[in-house]
């Protein structure tokens, strides 16, 4: 028996898949690449697998992760091999290790949007203003209705870059199980800043930080 | 290949891979060698089209063909249809996001009656008119239907370029090849369709007039064009070496049915009287045990699905579904695959193959008995007795069950109250079995009973019936209701006017082409979703038409009455229908076909007995 930790990309039409179907669509491919997949006992076994941490719906990855068992031990490269030819277009294997850390230990995440806005001249500085706000309302969806909060202290802006017009926004924001933020609410807010429309090109996942900014690994 | 401007809008709607492909099983081909295109639509939403057995059958079958592709398209969701209407994206196929207006071929599987406004409203999301005789010369797109509603498909006649009758592996297959040739030579639409007519199995109803009598019925009909005056449907006679995929889609989301099926056997044996699929796909044929183990094994391994289902109208009629079960299992265990049997019947349900079902899975029996008393059970010809359902309940409490779901129909012909009453003893009794029995399993018995209108449909011998009025069917529901004693049953009983619309649709004539054209035109889409069904918008289409649902719902015709679909022939024949329902109403049963053949006809295609 033995643990594994993957890395995996989401991206392309694949980023549609919500975290349940991700689950579903990962045990069939384990068992479709005749990997020797370790199965929980009891009265109803079923194929073990974890995600330390969920990826919202039509945002894209290239570090996602997923935690499974193998009955017995075998080179990394003979797993993504075997998981790579099972997997759909757009879900791909990047890593296979040995787990080290928790799920627990997770506490942030980093991003990279892209945006554009060909009504808006210089989204950089409605960018900047954005961020300098002395707080950023935002109304979460709570048991019991709206309830308004300040993100403002949980935004950690990392770079702003233009190419060709798009405006790249890298940013890490909270993630895990103490404090978490999702990358929508983020761009939701700023497309509600803007008095004009701002499209949202892309948005993918770089990296997944545990305590003081170190690689989850 | 999903467009940039379709993915701009996914974002906004619910399940938005129910608009991407891009699933595992897929067939992607090069548009430029492509000779034939054929777009297999499912009138209803991805996540019911998706567990369809036919589509996947056909879907496979057909880019077998390396020049010909079938791709899959479903109805929107209204979050995703509103995006399209605004945004002016025309329907198109989950494989290429090529628009299906293009197609050669825009085919429709005919589930259900109330999937008829989709039809209607995916051809007009295509762009395509939803009117045949609107289409022009152009030869394609072929707007075709085929699955059981096509047995009376004159309620949808004039959406129709043509029907496929019967069971489609060979026959779509010279469809298309007719059409290659044809479409090579430049023919026009109405040249192809008189030419398609004298393929067996194919009905093009533009070839077919309908004279009326004052009164309403069908007076005569007449076929033009050397088209033939009898359409008789198509049988597959070999179920061992018909096409069938080992591989199939897989879908991203969760569909109604999340797992892989192998048909074990077409047809059924039974008889029962109120039961259309139990005719329309006779006569009865198996596959052997081994093909079905072969195919079974292949699907599960292909698609990595944990749960494997045998199919068929009644599996455990198969002859050798013990075999079966135990070459199954055999793989199912050790690959961690449940096995589930869908239709068991209560009659023959073994005591080892119920251990055999429950060591993979205990979950609750289902049990259809259909009508309450032994009186009403014959005369429906649902060859049930008290006993059995006694017998096969004990043995189920034995095994551990404590849920059981008892399903009836109401408004079934000769039914009285007394019928009503008999189901609520009947489930007292299986109430008072477990706890008369000693070792009776742990935990809360509950026995749920559900009652659904019945709806008469032709090729049964109820298709001469009337359909019970809703009042009717509210007063014996209020029987029953005060007729239940124990806490232990819990009744679920549906009502609405959905049974009529079904009835109407069922057995309607050509003339309702024009209501159906008018409710989808007043809002009606997506009829069998209840929060959807608006009975009012129906009721003004019917007015609008001077048409009386009544007249095709709850009318007795008589023997002598021409159906609107007496030029179709599925092969078993009226003076059959006739018989049978004279024994209904005689309180007659009629045997299993495998103890002695009732003589239906189903079997001049076979040409010998079926057993």
């Amino acid at each position: 028996m033995k643990d594994y930790r993957i890395i995996f990309q989401k991206k392309g039409i694949v980023k549609y898949i919500s975290h349940l179907d991700l689950n579903r669509c990962m045990i069939r491919a384990i068992r479709r690449s005749g990997l020797p997949a370790w199965y929980t006992e009891g009265f109803h076994p079923h194929l073990y697998l974890m995600f330390p941490l969920a990826l919202s719906l039509g945002t894209e990855s290239i570090c996602e992760v997923m935690d499974f068992r193998l009955t017995e031990e075998l080179p990394p490269e003979e797993i993504s091999e075997k998981l790579n030819s099972a997997l759909p277009e757009g879900l791909h294997v990047i890593s296979v290790r040995e787990p080290h850390m928790q799920a627990a230990d997770i506490t942030a995440a980093e991003y990279l949007v892209i945006l554009s806005a060909p009504e808006i001249p210089d989204l950089k500085s409605v960018l900047e203003n954005f961020t300098n706000q002395p707080e950023i309302l935002i109304q979460k969806k709570t048991k019991k209705g709206f309830r308004e909060i300040d993100i403002k202290s949980m935004i950690i802006i990392k770079n702003i870059d233009i190419h060709d017009a798009d405006l790249y926004l890298t940013v890490i924001l909270p993630a895990g199980n103490q404090e978490n933020l999702n990358i929508n609410i983020l761009t939701d807010a700023v497309q509600n800043y803007a008095d004009k429309p701002i499209l949202i090109k892309s948005a993918c996942r770089t990296k997944i930080f545990s305590e003081n900014y170190q690689d989850f690994f | 290949m999903l467009s940039p401007e379709i993915e701009a809008h996914l974002p906004d709607v619910q399940k938005p891979s129910r608009y991407t492909g891009g699933e595992i099983g897929q067939i992607i081909k090069d548009k430029s060698q492509i000779a034939v295109r054929f777009a297999f639509c499912f009138p209803d939403i991805y996540d019911v089209g998706m567990s369809h057995l036919g589509m996947k059958i056909l879907y496979s079958l057909m880019n077998q063909r390396e020049n010909y592709w079938c791709e899959r398209v479903f109805a929107p969701w209204p979050d995703m249809e509103e995006i399209m209407r605004q945004e002016h994206i025309l329907l198109y196929a989950l494989e290429s996001g090529d628009e299906i207006r293009n197609f050669d071929f825009i085919g429709f599987t005919l589930q259900y009656e109330m999937s008829y406004t989709n039809i209607l409203n995916m051809l007009d999301l295509a762009g395509v008119p939803v009117l045949q005789k609107d289409r022009g010369e152009q030869i394609f797109p072929l707007v075709v239907g085929g699955g059981p509603c096509a047995c009376n498909p004159e309620p949808i006649a004039d959406f129709f370029d043509l029907f496929i009758l019967g069971e489609g592996e060979e026959v779509n297959l010279e469809l298309m090849d007719l059409y290659y040739q044809m479409h090579q030579k430049h023919a026009t639409r109405s040249e192809f369709l008189k030419a398609a007519a004298q393929i067996q199995g194919i009905y093009v109803p533009s070839l077919y007039e309908i004279e009326y009598h004052p009164d309403g019925t069908v007076k005569k009909i007449t076929a033009h064009d050397h088209a033939p005056e009898k359409i008789t449907k198509r049988v597959i006679t070999d179920m061992n070496h018909v096409y069938y995929p080992e591989q199939v889609v897989i879908p991203f989301i969760e569909p109604i049915h999340d797992r892989v099926s192998v048909e074990v056997l077409r047809g059924c044996i039974r008889g029962c009287r109120f039961c259309q699929a139990g005719f329309l796909y006779r006569p009865f044929r198996e596959k052997s045990a081994e093909t079905v183990c072969k195919q079974g094994i292949a699907l599960c391994e292909n698609s990595g699905y944990d749960e494997l289902s045998l199919s068929s109208l009644s599996t455990s009629d198969h002859s050798q579904i013990e075999q079966i079960l135990d070459q199954l299992l055999e793989y199912t265990e050790q690959a961690h695959v449940n096995l589930s049997l869908p239709s068991l019947r209560i009659d023959n349900f073994s005591k080892s193959v119920l251990e055999k079902v429950t060591t993979i899975r205990k979950s609750g029996l289902t049990f259809a008995p259909e009508a309450g008393t032994q009186r009403l059970r014959d005369v429906i010809n649902k060859n049930v007795t008290e006993e059995e359902v006694m017998r096969t309940c004990k043995i189920a409490f034995e095994g551990g069950y404590t849920t059981v779901k008892l399903y009836f129909m109401m408004g079934l012909p000769t039914e009285t109250d007394e019928d009503i009453i008999g189901i609520a003893d009947l489930a007292q009794k299986v109430v008072n079995l477990f706890y008369d029995m000693p070792d009776r399993a742990k935990g809360k018995l509950q026995v749920s009973i559900s009652t659904a209108t019945f709806v008469p449909k032709p090729f049964t011998p109820f298709e001469f019936e009337p359909q019970t009025e809703k009042a009717e069917i509210l007063r014996k529901q209020q029987i029953l209701k005060k007729a239940i004693k124990s806490k232990k049953i819990k009744a679920s009983m549906h009502i609405s006017d959905v049974s009529q619309m079904e009835a109407v649709l069922a057995r309607g004539d050509r003339r309702i082409c024009s209501v159906i054209y008018d409710a989808w035109k007043s809002g009606c889409r997506l009829d069998s979703w209840e929060e959807f069904f608006d009975a009012s918008r129906w009721y003004a289409a019917f007015e609008k038409n001077h048409l009386d649902p009544a007249f095709y719902a709850n009318r007795t015709r008589n023997y002598e009455e021409l159906m609107p679909w007496d030029h179709i022939d599925y092969l078993v024949s009226k003076k059959f229908l006739i018989r049978e329902n004279q024994k209904a109403h005689a309180a007659q049963t009629t045997p299993p076909c495998r103890e002695s053949c009732a003589g239906c006809g189903a079997n001049q295609c076979l040409g010998r007995p079926c057993f």
